[in-house]
């Protein structure tokens, strides 16, 4: 398996054709064609290029679109197809590694149930009538996008695109977000993505944080956390209502009420202040605040027992340089940037982010504050037509937001999407789009990259469907019809995109171009950035509701927020807690299962204010007896042969409570009501039990011998 | 027909002499994996990875549920004894433990002298292989392995796991098990053979590090280290000789007994080689 | 032959040594012919069973092995159970044929011929079962040792191909035991034989005349076929229990297998004796030769036998107790708490418990309550198999694959079918051949005669002066065939 990085333009004359009428390219320009055009361009085996020998494959790299985070890939291209992907290891992001989303990708690009041809009104289209109808419509008024979290020469084009029609807004969703920890940066340090040093760190307190599940960039956090783990060992806090992949590698879990992350962190730097004798300089509403949240306190809100609060306090102190980080709710996530501070982690594990200085190119960050807004604006008129790509709206959103109301009051929708899902079938036109694997792009990591470092997404294959378009050229094309300047000289995206990272690298040269091709990834200008001082900001912790059971909706590495409901892969692969598959559960603990007389596989109906879901009891300790765990994920009506199963808990949070400082949708706030819906079927998971029954599997010694031998040195 | 009693009674010759030898060949290298118990986050990738690179069949909730599923890595979580059953614990006051558990590659393996085709046999590379060609589907393999790692065919998956366009995604490199036979992990057995054929052709030993296997390459915490035991400046033969762990023991001798190396049924005398390190816990 | 008498429970004697040699060659000829309702009933039960058995293998060989819900945990189930219970069953026809024979037990005679039949069938059904369980059975030969020009031959170290080697020398044996021990009666077919059945036994019974050197020869080979089965017997069991004993899993890995199967096969042996006995002499009226004293000892035997299973059973259960071994011990108290446990207590009761009604008398003397007991003491022994192949699965050593299984249906429908195959040769045998010997029937009367009268006329003769009945009777008989 030789890693030889060669030239990709000459690799695709020599594409074979590929099943299922697989368009063939012989061009240099990735153009697409159609089978009988690519006809002439069939090469044999019996002559191929001299890098090509059939049966060993070749590695290309690009960039994963499976979460956020875009981590570096290679491509293992053999024959013409991808058939395996691994992680960058020139990427600073993810090292070489990748999760299991990432390697799911290929199931994403290969999926039989992809979009082949535009449709219009769910009648297959042709492309021209795709696009003659969107310029008719879309052309003028307020055109709103809606995409997950973009960032590259596909925001600066989809800003362009924007610019020109007019006055529409551009609407990142994500439900799964850092959003109250990137906001609390921003208003404490003036950095809204500080970089972390998990490595140095020697405790790591997590407020609902699942870091290296979900959050921010799983992939780097894991890999820092390898080395976190190594002599001298650090130690995992974390603080949440229900357990998650963090929780699960936690040495101290303690389990909070939903909600009171925060009152938690407040007791923490209570203690810091009274037993250890740390101080805030010139934060006086901080050190009150910290001062007026005692013990006693915290026990009360967050049942949290004063002398887990002191463990994790001395621990703090204990094993510095440490880090506190938070993702539970906006006012968690500052108190963690001051406790940060007073312990004086800044400069230390805790040091300004790095970014590019092309600021058009940086993510645009998704929220669920974003979804909210949507839905109020599209409710009330004031969009004429939206173009969604990356965002499934009609899945994530609440009851409470009414989305479907929401978009049938979108006069025209415009679906750009590679499969069928809930917000395809509620929109107009749906143009098939290219897969990750398909397309070209560049991608800027929100997080853990080195400063000014631009990734690059190239095809691994050609396209499989011959009528999808990459999402660059889709956007070059709507840009052009829009009038946006300068787009006419462009072909395609390819040559756009060229063009573009030519400039920014300086260079015109091939050779220069070939070693970002083998990169896949290239360096610009970085952006310097620095902490402003710590602001003093209010730290108040409004108790809104801590008493009654509450519905916690989280995402766990694997259908993320669903999207990845469509891979069999990850639909088999258990949950990393329950050990489930192919099915939704509930989490409870064992207290409100005997409280309920509910014994594991048992169905329950949950209510909230805004529905009611029915699915199983998984009845153990992980989660906090206040607290019914649902993961999301499942319960698609629309998304292919493997994503019909299960129940999407998403659609009963209540959209009105929570984090509305921020109109941050908080999975955690919903009072919900359960009752045992009679049936019981045994919940299908891995393995049935929780004990090694003695056997010797997983053995474990205390942390002092880990030190004594220095890891086993 | 000479050529056929040669043949004959040449491949009995070899049998006798690999029996003579304890059923043992000699082997050129000697395949083992160490997995950090302490690293190990139980995110699942090597497992998903194992499944991209090895053409495992997914078989859908009935058949998972009947315990019919081709998962050659399987990530098992398990809670601390005392804090599962304790009355005054409420909520677990740590996290869980996580174990990758695949074929352990034992070098006196129980599923080999079952087996009545010699279907599954050591390789000279000490990979304990399996012959999907040769297996006629007895499944007494299975039966006699204490790990349970080894995964029968109980269907024709091709339909099912890999509607078209997928079967495009399947890994030429090696089969698609057919109905009716056993197949379990093989250490990435077409990447150890690429990685040979690679250094013959350039005239060298094949380097530490050149194989990867899929989990080791995808693991996000670098949790997995695999390498040949018998090269002894490989990462792999350091750690087994830093932990103290030593092939063909049941019992090892440590003269520092806090390290953290350990086999998997050590006391079972068939010699795994997959070195567990175990998880450390703060008290 | 009018006076029925004697043929009550209240009979004393093995046989009546008053019969006469044609009546024995009529009577068990005319078993041979005209088959009743009855037995067409029987024949279609059984042929009915084994279509099911048909049509769950043809849906099983095109749905793959999954149809029986087996899973990762339980490779094997029900096909190895039965396997081992028809295994068993086989080797009551060697301990009355081979072993009684050696030990000059005359009250065999007229019950061996179809106990070797039943070894012979109960192995063809057998063998059925390793076949059938395979993946991939079209592949089935690859066990043998059969010549390949690539060299490959199948693994000598595993129990399965000891299995396949001994299933095969065994059948052969106890085919041609079953065989050579029928040629005098072939022969007295013949002579009476029509239709098709005349060439059909001119050319089975090799051109007997029963001159003395073809009967000294066939003693010699008879003889030498019954010492050469007994080990065999002894080893076949012994090889199947290795299939559990030689692997490593706690409630298999166990020394005490093979004489504690070899025992269970005599014993489930045995108790099938007794429920065909019941049925034939029922049925066929072989009242005369199918007596109560013959079943009375074969009742007996069994007790014996299910006292030494029970032992070996309980030995096996306290080494384990006693021993230090955790999983071992795990499945053992699962077996008798788990899931499982009816069918271990069942298979208790009726293994351990049920023979000591064997002990009374009157059980012993009542066919019908008899007749179920026998049953009863197989359903137990079927479930001992069961018990040893399934709960060791549902434990073992690695806690993940910890899982309670129950059978699917194809896997009821090949137990059900497998006693319809059975069924089904063991009916076309009793109508093609002799179910009692002949020859030996007419020893058995002769030596009893000889035994009794002679001693009896000598004393008489001695003291009385008054002609015994050994005269009486020379009078009263009129000759044998």
């Amino acid at each position: 398996m030789s890693k030889t990085k060669i030239n990709r333009r000459n690799f695709l004359k020599v594409l074979g054709l590929g099943g299922a009428g697989a368009a063939l390219a012989g061009c240099d320009m990735p153009s697409t064609v159609t089978l009988e055009e690519g006809e002439e361009k069939i090469y044999s085996y019996l002559a191929p290029e001299e890098y090509v020998i059939p049966g060993v494959g070749v590695w290309y790299a690009s960039t994963c679109l499976q979460c956020p985070a875009a981590c570096g890939t290679h491509g293992r291209v053999r024959e013409g197809r991808v058939l395996k992907l691994e992680g960058n290891p020139d990427s600073a992001v993810n090292a070489g590694k990748l999760c299991q989303m990432g390697q799911a990708a290929l199931q994403a690009h290969f999926n039989p149930d992809r979009i082949t041809a535009p449709l219009i009104n769910g009648q297959p289209a042709s492309w021209d009538d795709a696009l003659a109808l969107i310029n008719e419509k879309a052309s003028g008024g307020n055109v709103a996008w809606m995409t997950g979290t973009v960032s590259g020469h596909q925001r600066v084009l989809l800003d362009a695109h924007l610019a020109a029609t007019g006055k529409g807004h551009h609407y990142a969703v994500e439900t799964v977000n850092a959003r109250a920890w990137t906001d609390a940066g921003k208003t404490v340090l003036g950095d809204a993505m500080p970089t972390l040093h998990l490595d140095k760190a020697k405790a790591v307190l997590s407020l609902g944080a699942d870091l290296l599940g979900t959050w921010i960039s799983p992939v780097t956090f894991m890999g820092q956390y390898g080395k976190f783990r190594a002599a001298p060992r650090g130690v995992l806090i974390m603080v949440e209502p229900a357990m998650s992949l963090t929780g699960a590698n936690a040495d101290q879990w303690v389990a909070a009420k939903p909600g009171t992350e925060a009152a938690v962190a407040l007791g923490v730097g209570h203690l810091l202040m009274t037993k250890h004798g740390l101080s805030l300089n010139g934060m006086p509403n901080a050190t009150s605040a910290f001062q007026s949240m005692t013990p006693a306190q915290v026990h009360e809100i967050a049942g949290v027992s004063e002398a887990a609060l002191n463990k994790i306090a001395d621990t703090l102190v204990s094993h510095s340089p440490s880090l506190v980080i938070a993702n539970a709710s906006h006012a968690a996530a500052r108190i963690a940037m001051v406790l940060n501070i007073m312990l004086g982690n800044v400069g230390k594990t805790l040091t300004p982010g790095a970014s590019i200085a092309a600021d058009p190119l940086a993510p645009m960050m998704g929220s669920s504050k974003d979804l909210a807004e949507f839905a109020q604006n599209a409710a009330a008129g004031k969009i004429d037509a939206v173009f969604i790509s990356g965002a499934n709206p009609a899945f994530v959103a609440p009851q409470g937001l009414d989305m479907a109301a929401a978009l049938k009051a979108v006069g025209f929708k415009v679906a750009i999407a590679t499969c069928h899902d809930e917000t395809t079938k509620a929109c107009d036109v749906v143009l098939p789009l290219s897969s990750a694997l398909e397309d070209w792009g560049t991608h800027v990591p929100a997080y853990g990259g080195k400063p000014g470092v631009v990734h690059l997404q190239q095809p691994l294959m050609e396209p499989l469907h011959a009528d999808t378009r990459g999402l660059g050229d889709i956007l070059l094309t709507l840009g052009k019809s829009a009038g946006v300047d300068g787009l006419d000289a462009f072909e395609d995206y390819y040559g756009y995109l060229r063009t573009a990272v030519s400039a920014m690298i300086g260079s015109e040269l091939e050779g220069d171009w070939h070693r970002v091709l083998q990169a896949g990834q290239f360096e610009t200008r970085a952006a310097s950035r620095a902490f402003s001082a710590g602001h003093d900001v209010a730290l108040g912790f409004s108790e809104t509701a801590v008493s009654g059971l509450h519905l916690v909706t989280v995402a766990r590495q694997g259908l993320y927020d669903g999207r990845h409901a469509n891979s069999s892969w990850l639909q088999e692969a258990p949950d990393q807690i329950s050990k489930a598959v192919w099915d939704s559960w509930a989490e409870i603990h064992p207290k409100t299962a005997a409280s309920l007389n509910l014994k594991d596989g048992d169905y329950v109906r949950l209510t909230t204010a805004s529905g009611a879901i029915t699915t199983r009891v998984f009845i153990y300790k992980g989660v906090h007896p206040n607290a019914v765990c649902v993961p999301m994920g499942r319960g698609h009506t629309d998304y292919g042969r493997w994503a019909n199963n299960g129940v999407n808990p998403l659609t009963i949070v209540d959209a009105h409570l929570g984090d509305w400082q921020s109109s941050e949708i908080i999975a955690t706030a919903s009072l919900v009501k359960i009752d045992a819906a009679g049936e019981n079927r045994h919940l299908v998971r891995l393995m049935d039990t929780d004990q090694q029954y003695g056997r010797k599997l997983v053995a474990t010694i205390p942390a002092q011998q880990f030190g004594r031998t220095q890891g086993g040195a | 027909m000479s050529s056929l009693l040669g043949n004959i009674f040449k491949g009995w010759s070899d049998y006798t002499k690999g029996n003579e030898e304890g059923g043992h060949h000699d082997y050129e290298h000697m395949y083992a994996m160490v997995i950090d118990l302490d690293m190990c986050t139980g995110c699942n990738a090597c497992s998903t990875a194992c499944y991209a690179e090895n053409n495992l069949a997914t078989v859908g909730e009935e058949y998972f549920g009947a315990r019919q599923a081709m998962h050659w890595m399987r990530i098992e979580r398990y809670f601390d004894e005392p804090n599962v059953g304790e009355a005054e614990a409420d909520t677990q006051s740590r996290g869980a433990s996580f174990l990758p558990m695949m074929c352990q590659h034992c070098n006196a393996a129980p599923c080999e002298p079952v087996c009545p085709v010699a279907a599954t046999y050591h390789t000279p590379d000490g990979l304990n292989a399996q012959i999907y060609n040769r297996c006629i589907g007895s499944r007494y393999c299975a039966n006699n392995c204490p790990f349970r790692v080894r995964y029968f065919n109980f269907y024709d998956h091709q339909e099912t796991a890999w509607p078209a366009p997928m079967e495009q995604q399947l890994n030429p490199d090696i089969s698609v098990r057919s109905k009716g036979v056993m197949e379990k992990c093989t250490f990435c057995i077409q990447r150890t053979r690429a990685a040979r054929n690679t250094a013959k052709n350039e005239g060298r030993a094949i380097r530490d590090g050149e194989i990867q296997t899929a989990c080791q390459q995808t693991c996000p915490t670098s949790a997995i280290l695999f390498g040949d035991l018998l090269d002894e400046t490989s990462a792999v033969h350091q750690a087994w000789k830093r932990h103290q762990v030593q092939l063909g023991k049941y019992a090892q001798n440590k003269t520092n007994p806090e390290l953290r190396g350990y086999r998997i049924f050590e006391e079972l005398n068939v010699d795994t080689k997959v070195l567990y390190l175990e998880r450390v816990r703060e008290v | 032959m009018s006076d029925r008498k004697h043929l009550t429970r209240e009979q004393t004697k093995d046989i009546d040594e008053n019969i006469a040699w044609a009546s024995i060659n009529t009577d068990v000829l005319r078993s041979m012919e005209n088959p009743r309702r009855g037995y067409w009933v029987a024949m279609a039960v059984s042929v009915c069973l084994f279509s099911v058995m048909i049509y769950a293998e043809v849906y099983q060989y095109m749905y793959g092995m999954g149809a029986a819900l087996l899973n990762t945990s339980h490779m094997w189930d029900l096909y190895i159970s039965t396997f081992v219970f028809w295994i068993g069953m086989s080797h009551s026809g060697t301990l009355l044929s081979a072993i009684l024979h050696l030990v000059h037990a005359d009250w065999r005679k007229p019950i061996y011929r179809f106990a070797e039949a039943m070894t012979t069938f109960s192995l063809m059904t057998a063998g059925i079962f390793p076949v059938i369980h395979l993946g991939r059975v079209w592949n089935f030969y690859w066990v043998m040792p059969y010549m390949t020009d690539r060299g490959i031959w199948p693994n000598f170290r595993s129990p399965l191909i000891w299995d396949a080697f001994a299933i095969t020398t065994y059948l052969t044996s106890s085919v041609l035991f079953l065989y050579i021990g029928m040629i005098p009666d072939l022969a007295i077919c013949r002579d009476n034989a029509k239709g098709w059945r005349k060439p059909l036994y001119t050319w089975l019974s090799l051109g007997w005349r029963g001159d003395d050197r073809q009967w000294r020869n066939f003693r010699f080979t008879y003889l030498m076929i019954a010492c050469f089965l007994i080990p065999l017997a002894v080893s076949v069991h012994s090889i199947v229990s290795m299939d559990f004993a030689m692997s490593i899993m706690p409630g298999w890995h166990v020394t005490t297998f093979p004489p504690y199967f070899v025992a269970g096969a005599l014993y489930s042996g045995c108790a099938a004796i007794i429920t065909l006995f019941i049925l034939l002499r029922y049925f066929f009226k072989f009242e005369h030769y199918m007596t109560f004293p013959i079943l009375d000892k074969v009742c007996k035997l069994t007790f014996v036998i299910a006292m030494v299973w029970t032992y070996l059973n309980l030995v096996e259960f306290a080494s384990v107790w006693y021993g230090h071994d955790i999983p071992s011990k795990e499945v053992l108290i699962a077996k008798a708490t788990g899931p499982y446990s009816p069918f271990f207590w069942g298979m208790m009761t009726f293994g351990s418990v049920l023979p000591f009604s064997l002990l009374s008398k009157w059980v012993r003397r009542n066919m019908y309550v008899l007749f179920f007991a026998s049953i009863f003491l197989n359903v137990g022994m079927w479930l001992e198999r069961w018990m040893i192949v399934t709960p060791t699965l549902s434990l073992g050593y690695h806690p993940q694959a910890f899982n309670v299984m129950w059978p699917g249906w194809t896997e009821w429908a090949m137990v059900g079918g497998s006693f319809g195959w059975f069924g089904m040769l063991f009916l076309i045998f009793v109508k093609v051949f002799p179910c009692v010997s002949m020859y030996e029937v007419k020893e058995m009367v002769f030596h009893r005669k000889r035994t009794i009268y002679e001693d009896v006329d000598e004393m008489m003769t001695l003291h009385s002066g008054v002609p015994g009945p050994k005269a009486q009777a020379q009078t009263q008989t009129s000759g044998g065939a």
